[in-house]
């Protein structure tokens, strides 16, 4: 069914309590912004969602991330449309948690690419109600057996947000460029966004790599963004080549310093690798599981609160470098990170 | 004394790019150089996070200056001081000529045909290059299920060549694979839903001549021949033919045999121990250079 969106909206400075409490509901189709479990996840808001016992989530993203881990680690995550069911790639590659509830049947899992979700979104965002694309021709994710929300009776027109086929496959009828994919649009209800800087007044920037981030804002229905930092939208306005999102696709702002944490946020602090480990480590076990979620789901009475435990010391390690937009004092490895002035393969050869 | 990381820079040309001997390497730097002697100087390289990064950022640094590296999250060149932990690490978009997102990457580089080299994992591998990243056993109900495709299926098909760094066991070196995620050499026509080369599923498509061109094991490294079948190219020190045939479930030809997988040279070790992995975070352990090596890095 077509969407209109023809009305100009008008976004509301709000507390992370009272965005969650106006925005997100039981069994939406959300989308969340960065990429995987390291840069920029909307991790306040997904913890402020479960805190309010907001469930049954279909999410539509083209991979895992901590706000999918928090998802899994209380069961909130009902249908999950993917090409990743991995959340931290060098810190914790499968989500243990969705790949339990998975074996179990608790979770409907619909395979992608992550080129084909990318695209879905890219059409969402322009109005398109669908996009050609290669990739993967003969591959068993576009056989008719393996559409699991076909299988699960969810394609018969009834869902406005799940489409009535995962894909058709076509001859190319403009250039005879053989055989196409023709895949979806991705139209979420709700985009959860984490950014470094918003004005008041909606206008958003982040700095660092762009994900699928600008796609998201234009196919999601409603949008909401934590920040950093609000900022006055008269500096954003000096240099609007640097900004990504317009104002007027925004519902809510929030202003949530460590929002993103332990995910990064390029230029203001880093990803808390160790703290991720220790994430992995807890879905292992069934009882470390449960603590974990008492300790860093319900313990802290507020996202602050959570930041004050994480403490000042780990802060003070991730706390990014003003030129280069990440941290060297924090032990990602068995080794600290050497300190360099310039990447030795400019030095040896240039660009 | 520590050096600084300009003092242990101007030593690089110093160091021999003479082979290393078995038992001055560990097999997980044998297996990341074999994957920089993959890549060419004019290549444009679409890696994954792991292995294939480092690998490729060695090759980078040594025999192949040149080859321009893309990263999934939307980067485009960057030119990395400390090793990324993900494909969307800041560290990687370090100095990158220009940064986007997945539409730049999927879209703009890859579907347009400009990436020559991709550079992938996987859990499982068919005679023809086919890999599985997604299931084993039942699809619904599997015995083991893995992360699924992320951008394995799009950067394994649509890059020029590709090349697989996979464990090898005889269950995962297949005739056929339980589910396939990324196509190689012959594939399902959904069409008709017959197997056939992938030259013909794709055949008008851009992508028709694209696919397979190596496989990196801890055993052995592959190629494949013109009817895109897997052969042995050469085994790595200390490992037999008979101990490759042992772990792999298809009858695999061994008769273009090379001979020994390339020791990696003291050159390469040194750039990735002391620059690409400095952290040890891909690599298990710091492994001791020969006396003679190590008398010049102390100088």
């Amino acid at each position: 069914m077509p969407r209109l969106r023809e009305k100009t909206k008008k976004a509301e400075i709000l507390s992370l309590e009272e965005a969650v409490k106006r925005y997100v509901k039981d069994g939406q189709v959300i989308a969340f912004s960065g990429f995987t479990g390291f840069n920029r996840n909307p991790v306040a808001l997904t913890w402020e969602a479960i805190r309010q016992g907001r469930k049954d989530f279909h999410v539509l993203d083209r991979h895992g991330s901590c706000s999918s881990w928090l998802l899994n680690a209380v069961g909130a995550m009902k249908i999950y449309e993917t090409d990743w069911m991995g959340w931290g790639e060098m810190a914790g590659k499968l989500d243990i948690n969705l790949n339990k509830r998975y074996q179990r049947g608790e979770v409907i899992l619909e395979d992608y690419s992550h080129g084909a979700i990318a695209m879905r979104f890219l059409a969402g965002a322009i109005g398109a109600p669908f996009i050609p694309y290669y990739a993967p021709l003969g591959s068993d994710l576009y056989d008719d057996k393996y559409d699991a929300l076909g299988k699960a009776g969810l394609r018969d027109g009834k869902h406005p947000k799940i489409s009535k086929k995962k894909y058709i496959q076509m001859d190319e009828p403009f250039w005879g460029d053989g055989q196409v994919m023709l895949l979806p649009a991705a139209r979420p209800d709700i985009a959860l966004i984490h950014v470094a800087q918003c004005g008041e007044k909606g206008t958003a920037r982040w700095r660092g790599i762009g994900t699928i981030d600008k796609e998201l804002v234009f196919a999601c229905d409603k949008v909401i963004i934590t920040c950093e930092e609000i900022v006055p939208e008269s500096e954003l306005r000096k240099e609007p080549n640097l900004n990504q999102i317009p104002y007027f696709t925004v519902d809510a702002i929030v202003e949530c310093p460590y929002g993103g944490y332990p995910s990064a946020v390029p230029f203001y602090y880093d990803y808390d690798a160790p703290f991720m480990r220790g994430m992995d480590a807890a879905s292992r076990n069934e009882d470390d599981m449960k603590k974990w979620v008492d300790e860093w789901i319900y313990g802290p009475a507020t996202w602050n609160d959570l930041i004050v435990k994480v403490g000042a010391k780990r802060l003070l390690e991730l706390k990014a470098d003003s030129t280069t937009g990440y941290s060297t004092r924090i032990l990602r490895g068995k080794k600290p990170a050497p300190r360099v002035t310039m990447p030795l393969s400019v030095a040896r050869s240039g660009y | 004394m520590k050096k600084s990381i300009e003092e242990l820079m101007a030593l690089i040309d110093l160091i021999p790019d003479e082979p290393a001997k078995v038992g001055e390497f560990i097999l997980p730097e044998l297996m990341a150089i074999a994957i920089a002697h993959q890549v060419r100087n004019d290549d444009i390289v679409f890696a994954g996070t792991g292995l294939p990064m480092v690998g490729i950022m060695t090759a980078n640094l040594t025999v192949a200056p040149n080859a321009l590296l893309i990263y999934e999250a939307g980067i485009c060149d960057g030119k990395t001081m400390h090793v990324p932990m993900s494909v969307c690490d800041q560290r990687a978009a370090n100095m990158s000529s220009t940064l986007g997102g997945l539409v730049d990457t999927f879209g703009y580089y890859l579907q347009q045909h400009f990436v020559t080299l991709g550079f992938l994992g996987g859990a499982a591998i068919d005679k023809y290059g086919g890999v599985n990243v997604t299931s084993i056993g039942d699809y619904y109900s599997p015995q083991n299920r893995f992360t699924g495709s992320g951008g394995n299926s799009d950067i394994g098909t649509m890059s020029h060549r590709v090349a697989y760094i996979i464990l090898q066991e005889k269950r995962r070196f297949l005739e056929k694979n339980d589910y396939t995620t990324t196509p190689g050499w012959y594939c399902t026509d959904w069409k008709d839903g017959k197997w056939k080369p992938k030259k013909e599923v794709w055949a008008g498509t851009p992508f028709a001549e694209s696919g397979p061109c190596a496989v990196v094991s801890n055993f052995a490294t592959y190629g494949f021949d013109d009817e895109g079948m897997m052969y042995l190219d050469t085994t790595h020190p200390g490992v037999s033919v008979d101990q490759v045939k042992d772990n792999c479930g298809f009858d695999l030809n061994v008769s273009r045999l090379k001979g020994e997988t390339a020791h990696p040279t003291y050159r390469e070790l040194f750039v990735l121990r002391e620059f690409v992995d400095a952290e040890l975070i891909f690599l298990p352990q710091k492994v001791e250079y020969p006396p003679e090596i190590q008398k010049i890095i102390d100088g």
